[in-house]
This record gives structure tokens, C-alpha cells and sequence, in this order.
């Protein structure tokens, strides 16, 4: 009898246990069928299918088409994305072009001044400023009004030493700011000096034909002037009026539009889909903030040079390009880290503290900044549990001393300031670092982090974590790590090991990741054929969704698992997005919903998911139509905003 | 008799027209309820600077730690405003002194983690989990009591994109960066959308879109058009802080069942140039904190704000006028019920044999007991063992009045 009980019982538990433990390990190891690993591939290897994509792939065949896409070389690329880019003009430019074409504040915003020196002569200086009160009395008198009116606000306060003279200078403060704000009208001049009463609403509120219109109708100078007190919230759907606006009134602001706008173009249109989705995974990890100090100019150069022509070659050159570009180095700080030993070497002469040329240099460094030796190792290569210590990060931040940039906010290039840096020796991870070392410590901490056995499995882990399932199972890492080691960080090698792994193309992986705010507006696009004219409005939308492009403020990037993006109001965003761009309503997006026209409900989703959705949203639809038309409109908004259009 | 419960489960005619749930009815429902107490933290993100915050002007180590960035003692214009002659605050809080004079203001000084980990995320993460060397779901999630099927479905708000670690857990609680959000710009859709996402085999999308349109529902009709802060309460100096605080406000006295309610701050992690950018960042804070006070005038009896960040800063300034990470921290625990105008925790000290690991400042009150005796005191949460496993707690502080 209590032999039977535990055999009942041994077996109830081993039909409670068995599943249990199948469905945690089998999740990976069940393939998908054919048809889905067309689709996995699709939603993993791109921003999202477009109408014709599956067919493709099958065509090519997966594995074939996976390896094309690892070599974009071999790629012809969207010529509609190059027109796209082309008035984008700060996405080809260096970083000191860029300062220089649109770093400056704007004339108007900064008051002119005639200094002294060039209103009076010397005797008439010396009077004036030197001179007894009568001299001083008299010499100003001497002065005619005009002149007098121009150079009262200019004197030391001691000089206004009488009641007539500080009833002049109030005048004169006073119509010298009545000057200024003509010259700043001139140059930032409002609608009315521009446009007459009946054109103002026109170019304000009217249809984008009417606007259109009236745009065309002027001529360039005065166009841009109109672009400039029109705004650029105001003129979406205007491209060019809209850039040609901004560089006039806040040119800093066109270096980040291109940038957004930029990576819209190219998520939407560019045929090397893969190469778009690594800069974007790479600019993430090795994240700056547009925000930060003049960041913004020296982002077109970081994501161009320093991470694009990396993401399919050796980690450790991806590594190395970062920590070496200007906006890696002022933003995580190490610009202005400087060994403490240099500074009190600098304490001499006319860089001794307390002496006025010190206070002319302006802000200066002080000693070490440890920012940037910590997050290389945190975010960049080791990982938080990759084996490091608070003194290597110390010690690392030695190393990195005199990696500076040459001329910030004008040539910023890298530079090494020997002067800053820290020669004596070091001791990290464990390894000595000789004294006199110079800029080869920061190297040779780049080449340590690069081979260490820590850096191999973090970032293999992140790329698992992206391709394929947010718990990637350990089989999977071991053999990326694997390849990762063996090929000393062969970026494409690593990406194929796990492209043709069985845990990508299974269970456990097929809609397992939740679209970030980028993803899912880009997916949204490409599924319904919308031809993206103006891709202002879409940056928008990503950003209110909580993912501002290239604004990420801490150096962690957006976080990259799903859960982080479910929550109320994203959810609710994404909605409203969805039934926004399917009633074609976001301006500078044009859907073609008429192609989906006269077909049944049923096809219209399989066109737009690429597969038929879940019973239960099929059935939400059905029913909760509610006798209304399934208007493709209606139903592609229905589709979008589904919970399986969430993942991909 | 019709309850709110019974318009919460009801179909999606009810979303049908705006204002469907009548504001009397709401009203009834939570008389009854008489007036909850609310729990609402603040976290610093980015290990701010509390020497600088609240600065001890009495220990002249303090000067010779910071020889430039360290701010004047009382006395000049830039220099703190004195509390109680060993601490000041920042002269950026000025709008705080008066809720420290009014005694709803305390501060607990050398809080934190007994984890050593310097690293933001994961000092978050723990913080945030209430575990220090583990991570896992919120504290204030974990604070709350059982709910019932007449649980508001806004309980627990965070304000933000994102539901941060600190309100994840068991308990259904919302995040969003707007509450102007929380409504379906299209209607026609809407039953299809709601049944799509209730019936959904796809657990995580279910739980976050029953979480959605409840919400929705319920704070829909209860938030149309525009909010006049009481008592000339402005919150436009408040930056982000300051309209996340003004939407808290706005759904508190909404009576729609806020308990606990969740916002950040960041930018706090000035490794360089750290006066001018610590200074406006404390303008807006000081500004958000008062304003929210102000706003909720009487009501601030049943409220309780604690502010946090994961850790301090280096006690000594680095090269750059900052400061990097460090350890020991202050928070700032605000509101009716909370026995202000006193420092509190043990001051440790600033020589170098003072300082943990020769460079921060010590913790001497673990954050978990701050927190602990508000949960305990104020929302009347008893078992501290489940919100913070494996924590014995210390001495009490005292800080709420009995």
C-alpha cells in the first residue's frame, strides 16, 4: 500500500515536475517551422518586414540571405535613402566643420559692443577715465550727443559722477537697448516685418497646399527669415524650410535634427538592414548624451567613424575608436583628467594659482577623474561582475591621463597631452604597467580589456540579449564566447555563431523581445508601405514614447529588456500611435492603406503581421468591430496597436 | 447600489463618452475610505552630492576637503542657510526652510547601503529592491497591503516612461510620463483593443493592458482640462521634478486611491564642474518639494515624501571641481505627519580614518530603517520582514509623530 502511494505520488509530481522542466529547457530546443525562421530572421536581422520581404528571403533561402546581410559591402543600397540624406548636410562633415558651419550663437543674440578704444582717442581716454573732474567734465562735453550717448554705458560707474551725467547714462542704457532690439529684429525678424495680415494665418495655419504655396512664392532670403519666426515645431512636413529656419535662428539644433532624422532615413529605407540595426546596438552600448556641453557636433563624426565601420570587424578596433574619439572623451570626462603630480609641476610662473593669467585660462583641471576608467570596464567591456576592483578603476584612470582632445569646440580632434599624464606605475587587473609608459598604458589597457575572458562573455551576453531572448540559455553564450575568444572579438564571426545557433532559430527566441519606441514606430512604417517624406514627426512620436533618440543620459544606453517599455502610458502611446498613423495623420508619413483595399479582414492582418495573428487578437477584431466596416484604415490601426505587433 | 467597481469591470461603452464615470459616484466611493495616507519617494538618480545638499559648515574638515567647490558657511549671500548650526542647507533650497521652520522637514544624515558597490546601476537596482546585493522587485510595492478586487488600479504610480524596480512587484502599478496620456485618442477601436489585450495568451502584455485601460478609465473623466495648484502654488520652477510632483498632486486629490506614488530626478552625477550644475538642479528640487507641499496644503497630514539617491559622493573634490562615487548619503523625509526641523542619524565624521574607505562618507543609518519606520508608521504596513528580507532593523529614528 505505501508502495502504491509513492509510486502515485512520485508519478503526480513527476507530471507536475516534467513539463515544468520540459518547457524550460525545450523552449530553446524546439525549432520553428520553415515559415517562421523566414520571419524570425526578418524581425531580428531588420527594422521590421516590408510587404515583399518574406518572399525574398524565401526565394534567396535564410541562410543565404543572413549571410548577405553580414556582408553589406555586397549590398547595392537604397537610392530613395541617399536622396533622403542628402540635404542632411552635417551627417557628412567633420566635427570642426560642424562647429564652424553651426556652433556659433547666432549674431543677433549676442549685443555689439563698440569698445572704448575705438570711440575715442588716447587723450580723450586718458581724460575721461584719468583725468581730473573738470577734464573728465569737459571732454565729455566736447563729445557730441551721438557719441556721448555711446560711450557713457562704456565708463567705470566713478566716472558718472554728477546727476546730469546718470540722467544721460539712463538714456543712453535705455537707447542703447532700444538699438539692440532693432538689430535683433532685423535679424530674427518677427511674422508681421515679414508677411503681410492676410498671409500670416495662411503660412501659420493653413493647408499643407496653401502653405506650400505661399512658401514657393517667396524668395529664398525672405524664406528662410519665415522659416526661422515660424519655428520648427510648426513645420513638420517642410523639411527644408524647416533646416533652412533652424540654422538661421538655432543652428546647434540642426547638428542633433540631422542626426534623428538621419537615423529615421536610414532605420526605414536602407537596404543593409543589419549594418542599421548594429550602429544603432553599438551606439547604445558605448552611449553619449547629445545633450551634454556641445556633444551634439561630434556626434555625426562618433557614430560614422568611430562605431559604423567597426560593427562587423574586431571588438577590440570598435573599442579602441571610441575611447579615442572626442565625444567619448568629454563626454565620460577623461579630456580633463590630469594626473595631480602634473599640476603641481604647472604651479609655477604664470600658472601658479592666484596670478591673473590662471584666471584667464578659465576653468581648468585639477587632477584625476575616475568617470571613464569605470564605466570602460562597468559598461563598456568587463561588466559590473567582470572581475574588477574600485582600485583598477583608480588605476585605469592613471592610464587614460593626457588622452585629450586638441582644440575642443573648434578642432576637436584626439590628442595626447603628455603633460597631463600620469608616468608612474601601474597595477591593473592584476598586471604591472611600467613606469614611463606615456600613451601606450592607455593602449595596453584597451588591448587587456579587449582579450580578457570577462569582456568575451558580457558582450556576448548583450548581443544575445538583443538577438535573441532576454534570458539567452547558457549553450548558446558558451559557444559565442567560444567563437568570440577564438577569432580575438571577430564581431561578424560571433554574430554568425549565433545567427545559425539553434536557440535563435527556436521557441524560445520567436517573439520573445518587446519593441523598444524606435523599433516598433520603424516597424510600423516599414509594414504599412508609408513613404516617409518629412521624418520629423515620427522622432517625435519616439521621443514622447520615452525614447529620445540620441538622448540617453547616462551612460548605461536604454536598457534592453522588454519589461522596461510595458508600462501604462507607453502602452497607451503606442496605441494612439498606431491608430494615428493608419488614419495617415502624421505629417511627412504618406500611407497607401488603399492597397489593402477590398480584401477581407483576415488578409489584411496577414499582409501587415506577415503571419496571422494570435486567436485571440483575431477574435478581439472580429468582435469588437461591432458591425463597423473593416476599413483597412481601422484595421491596420487595430493590427499595430495589437500585443503581437509589440514583439518581434 | 452602483459602486465604482461596478463601472471599472463594466464594458467598453463606458469609455464610449467622455466623463462616463460620474465624479459624484468616485467621490462616494472613497468617502467611505476615509483619508489614506500616502507614501511618495523621490529618487536622485546619478549618487548626489549630499555634502553639498545639506552641508555640515561646522566640521572644518569640511573646508579642507573641498577647498573649492565646498559652499560658505552662513553669513554671505552664497553661503548656507543655516539649520541648526552644525548643517546648512544649499542656498539654492531656499523654498525648504520654511518647510524646516514649519518642523514638516527632516533629514537623516550618513544614510545608505551597507553594499559596497559603487557602480550606479547596480547601487540603484539594490536600492531600489530594498536588498542591498540582490536584485529584485520594489520596496514600495512590497509595502503595500493586500488589495482586494476594489483595489484602485492606480495604487501605485510612478511618474515616467518607465515602471521603475522600485514599484515592481506583485501589485499592479502604472508608470507614465503624462497623465494627459491616459486616454484613446480614437474611440472606435477601443473595445477591440481592450478585449484584445484582456484575452491575450501573452502574459506580460495582458497584465500591462488590463493595468492601461483601467487606469484609463479611471482616471479619464477625473483629469479633463486644466489644474489650478492650491494656494498659488507654482511648479513651473520645478523642472521635470516639478510637473511630475503637480501630476502626483493632481491624482492625490483626485481620490482616485493613490497610495504610493514614485518619481525621479536625474543629473545628479557631477563628476566635473559640479557648483553651477548641482545649484540648478537644487533650484528646481527646493522649488518642486515646496511647491508640492503648498499644492496640497492641508492634506499634507495624510502625506509622507522621502527623497533617496544610491549613494554619496567623494568626500574629498577631485580634479575636475566634482566629485566621483562615494557611499554615505542623506535623504529628506517631508510631510504632515513626520516630526521635522531636526537632523537626525549619527554624524560620523570627516577625518580620513572617518571616512569608509578613507574617501566617502560612512553609513550610520541604514536606508532601510528610514524607510521602515515610514512604511511601518505611516502606511501601516507591520511586516518589514517581507518588504525588506533579511534586514534586522536598527535603534528607531523617531521621525513621525506618534
Amino acid at each position: 500500500m505505501k508502495r502504491l502511494l509513492f509510486t502515485v505520488t512520485a508519478a503526480t509530481l513527476l507530471a507536475i515536475g516534467v513539463p515544468f522542466l520540459g518547457s524550460a529547457v525545450g523552449r530553446f530546443d524546439n525549432r520553428l517551422s520553415k515559415e517562421q525562421e523566414i520571419l524570425q530572421a526578418l524581425n531580428r536581422l531588420t527594422f521590421g518586414p516590408r510587404s515583399g520581404d518574406v518572399e525574398t528571403v524565401r526565394r534567396m533561402g535564410v541562410a543565404k540571405w543572413i549571410d548577405l546581410q553580414l556582408h553589406p559591402e555586397r549590398i547595392p543600397e537604397n537610392p530613395e535613402l541617399e536622396a533622403k540624406l542628402k540635404p542632411l548636410e552635417s551627417l557628412r562633415m567633420e566635427s570642426a566643420e560642424i562647429f564652424k558651419q553651426y556652433g556659433a550663437v547666432p549674431r543677433a543674440l549676442v549685443p555689439q559692443f563698440t569698445p572704448l578704444n575705438q570711440l575715442l582717442s588716447q587723450e580723450q581716454m586718458r581724460k575721461i577715465l584719468n583725468g581730473t573732474a573738470e577734464e573728465r567734465q569737459s571732454a565729455l562735453n566736447d563729445l557730441d550727443p551721438e557719441k556721448r550717448r555711446k560711450v557713457l554705458p562704456m565708463v567705470p560707474p566713478a566716472v558718472i559722477s554728477t546727476p546730469e551725467l546718470q540722467k544721460e547714462l539712463a538714456e543712453a542704457r535705455k537707447a542703447q537697448q532700444e538699438e539692440q532690439q532693432k538689430e535683433f529684429r532685423r535679424l530674427m525678424p518677427p511674422l508681421p516685418d515679414l508677411l503681410t495680415a492676410d498671409q500670416i494665418p495662411i503660412a501659420q495655419r493653413g493647408t499643407p497646399e496653401q502653405r506650400q504655396a505661399l512658401f514657393a512664392s517667396l524668395d529664398p532670403v525672405k524664406r528662410q527669415q519665415v522659416a526661422g519666426a515660424l519655428g520648427p515645431q510648426s513645420l513638420s512636413g517642410f523639411p527644408e524650410m524647416r533646416r533652412a529656419g533652424m540654422a538661421a535662428r538655432q543652428p546647434q539644433q540642426v547638428a542633433i535634427a540631422d542626426l534623428r532624422e538621419g537615423k529615421l532615413y536610414r532605420a526605414l529605407y536602407s537596404n543593409r538592414q543589419l549594418e542599421e540595426v548594429l550602429v544603432d546596438f553599438w551606439f547604445n552600448h558605448f552611449n553619449v548624451d547629445e545633450a551634454k556641453g556641445s556633444d551634439r557636433m561630434m556626434l555625426a563624426s562618433y557614430e560614422r567613424d568611430a562605431i559604423r565601420p567597426h560593427v562587423l570587424g574586431h571588438f577590440k578596433d570598435l573599442l579602441l575608436a571610441t575611447a579615442r574619439h572626442p565625444a567619448m572623451l568629454f563626454y565620460l570626462d577623461n579630456w580633463e583628467s590630469i594626473s595631480p603630480d602634473a599640476l603641481q609641476t604647472l604651479q609655477v610662473g604664470p600658472f601658479a594659482t592666484g596670478m591673473n593669467l590662471t584666471q584667464v585660462l578659465g576653468r581648468q583641471a585639477h587632477g584625476l577623474n575616475e568617470n571613464y576608467g569605470r564605466e570602460l570596464m562597468e559598461l563598456h567591456t568587463l561588466g559590473v561582475n567582470g572581475g574588477y576592483t574600485q582600485q583598477d578603476v583608480i588605476e585605469v584612470a592613471r592610464c587614460f591621463t593626457g588622452w585629450t582632445i586638441r582644440q575642443p569646440n573648434v578642432k576637436p580632434e584626439f590628442q595626447f597631452a603628455s603633460f597631463m599624464h600620469d608616468n608612474g606605475e601601474k597595477t591593473v587587473l592584476g598586471r604591472k604597467i611600467p613606469a614611463g609608459g606615456g600613451e601606450q598604458d592607455g593602449l595596453r589597457v584597451i588591448d587587456m580589456l579587449a582579450h580578457h575572458p570577462s569582456t568575451a562573455r558580457f558582450i556576448s551576453g548583450k548581443l544575445a540579449r538583443y538577438f535573441v531572448a532576454d534570458d539567452p540559455p547558457k549553450a548558446l553564450l558558451d559557444k559565442m564566447v567560444q567563437t568570440f575568444t577564438k577569432t580575438d572579438g571577430d564581431l561578424r564571426a560571433v554574430l554568425e555563431t549565433m545567427f545559425t545557433s539553434r536557440e535563435f532559430f527556436s521557441e524560445g527566441a520567436w517573439q520573445s523581445k518587446v519593441k523598444t519606441p524606435f523599433e516598433l514606430v520603424v516597424s510600423a512604417v516599414r509594414a504599412t508601405q508609408a513613404d516617409t517624406t518629412d521624418s520629423f514627426a515620427l522622432v517625435q512620436r519616439i521621443a514622447d514614447l520615452g525614447e529620445p533618440l540620441y538622448g540617453k543620459v547616462e551612460p548605461t544606453g536604454y536598457v534592453d529588456n522588454s519589461e522596461a517599455w510595458l508600462s501604462t502610458g507607453g502602452l497607451l502611446g503606442r496605441i494612439n500611435f498606431a491608430t494615428t498613423l493608419s488614419a495617415g495623420r502624421i505629417v511627412g508619413v504618406k500611407i497607401d492603406a488603399s492597397r489593402l483595399d477590398g480584401k477581407d479582414t483576415a488578409t489584411m492582418e496577414r499582409e501587415l503581421l506577415n503571419r496571422s495573428p494570435s486567436p485571440e487578437t483575431q477574435a478581439a477584431i472580429e468582435n469588437g468591430l461591432g458591425g463597423k466596416p473593416a476599413t483597412p484604415a481601422l484595421i491596420t490601426g487595430l493590427v499595430i496597436s495589437s500585443p503581437d505587433f509589440q514583439r518581434r | 447600489m452602483l459602486t465604482r467597481r461596478f463601472f471599472l469591470r463594466g464594458p467598453a461603452i463606458v469609455m464610449a463618452g467622455a466623463g462616463a464615470l460620474p465624479f459624484w459616484l468616485a467621490r462616494a466611493a472613497t468617502a467611505a475610505e476615509g483619508k489614506r495616507k500616502i507614501l511618495v519617494a523621490i529618487f536622485q538618480r546619478g549618487a548626489a552630492d549630499g555634502l553639498n545638499v545639506v552641508v555640515p559648515f561646522a566640521d572644518k574638515r569640511y573646508y579642507e576637503l573641498r577647498p573649492t567647490i565646498g559652499i560658505p558657511a552662513p553669513g554671505p549671500q552664497n553661503g548656507v542657510i543655516d539649520l541648526d548650526g552644525h548643517f546648512g542647507l544649499n542656498p539654492a533650497l531656499q523654498p525648504l526652510k520654511a518647510l524646516w521652520d514649519k518642523q514638516q522637514l527632516a533629514i537623516v544624515e550618513a544614510t545608505g547601503s551597507p553594499d559596497p558597490s559603487r557602480s550606479h546601476f547596480d547601487a540603484q537596482d539594490y536600492m531600489e529592491s530594498g536588498t542591498p546585493g540582490v536584485k529584485s522587485d520594489g520596496w514600495l510595492n512590497r509595502a503595500l497591503t493586500p488589495g482586494g478586487p476594489d483595489t484602485s488600479p492606480v495604487r501605485a504610480i510612478a511618474m515616467g516612461a518607465q515602471l521603475p524596480r522600485t514599484l515592481r512587484g506583485v501589485h499592479s502599478a502604472i508608470a507614465v510620463a503624462n497623465i494627459q496620456q491616459l486616454r484613446l485618442g480614437d474611440q472606435n477601436g477601443a473595445s477591440a483593443l481592450e478585449s484584445m489585450y484582456a484575452n491575450t495568451a501573452d502574459a506580460k502584455m495582458g497584465h500591462a493592458g488590463k493595468d492601461a485601460f483601467s487606469a484609463m478609465k479611471m482616471i479619464q473623466s477625473l483629469t479633463q482640462g486644466n489644474y489650478t495648484p492650491a494656494g498659488g502654488a507654482q511648479y513651473g520652477q520645478g523642472g521635470e521634478l516639478g510637473r511630475s510632483l503637480q501630476q502626483v498632486a493632481r491624482l492625490i486629490k483626485a481620490d482616485v486611491g493613490v497610495e504610493a506614488a514614485f518619481a525621479e530626478v536625474g543629473g545628479w552625477d557631477h563628476h566635473g564642474n559640479e557648483p553651477p550644475q548641482l545649484t540648478n538642479l537644487l533650484r528646481q528640487f527646493g522649488s518642486a518639494l515646496a511647491a508640492f507641499a503648498l499644492d496640497m496644503g492641508d492634506r499634507m497630514e495624510d502625506i509622507v515624501l522621502v527623497t533617496m539617491s544610491e549613494f554619496g559622493r567623494t568626500a574629498e573634490e577631485n580634479g575636475n571641481s566634482g566629485t566621483d562615487h562615494g557611499h554615505g548619503d542623506l535623504m529628506m523625509v517631508l510631510g504632515g505627519p513626520v516630526r521635522g526641523g531636526k537632523v537626525y542619524g549619527r554624524w560620523p565624521g570627516l577625518e580620513k580614518e572617518q571616512l569608509y574607505e578613507g574617501r566617502d562618507l560612512a553609513v550610520t543609518t541604514d536606508f532601510r530603517d528610514v524607510l521602515g519606520e515610514l512604511i511601518s508608521g505611516h502606511l501601516g504596513q507591520q511586516n518589514l520582514g517581507q518588504v525588506f528580507p533579511g534586514h534586522k532593523p536598527g535603534e528607531p529614528l523617531g521621525l513621525l509623530r506618534s
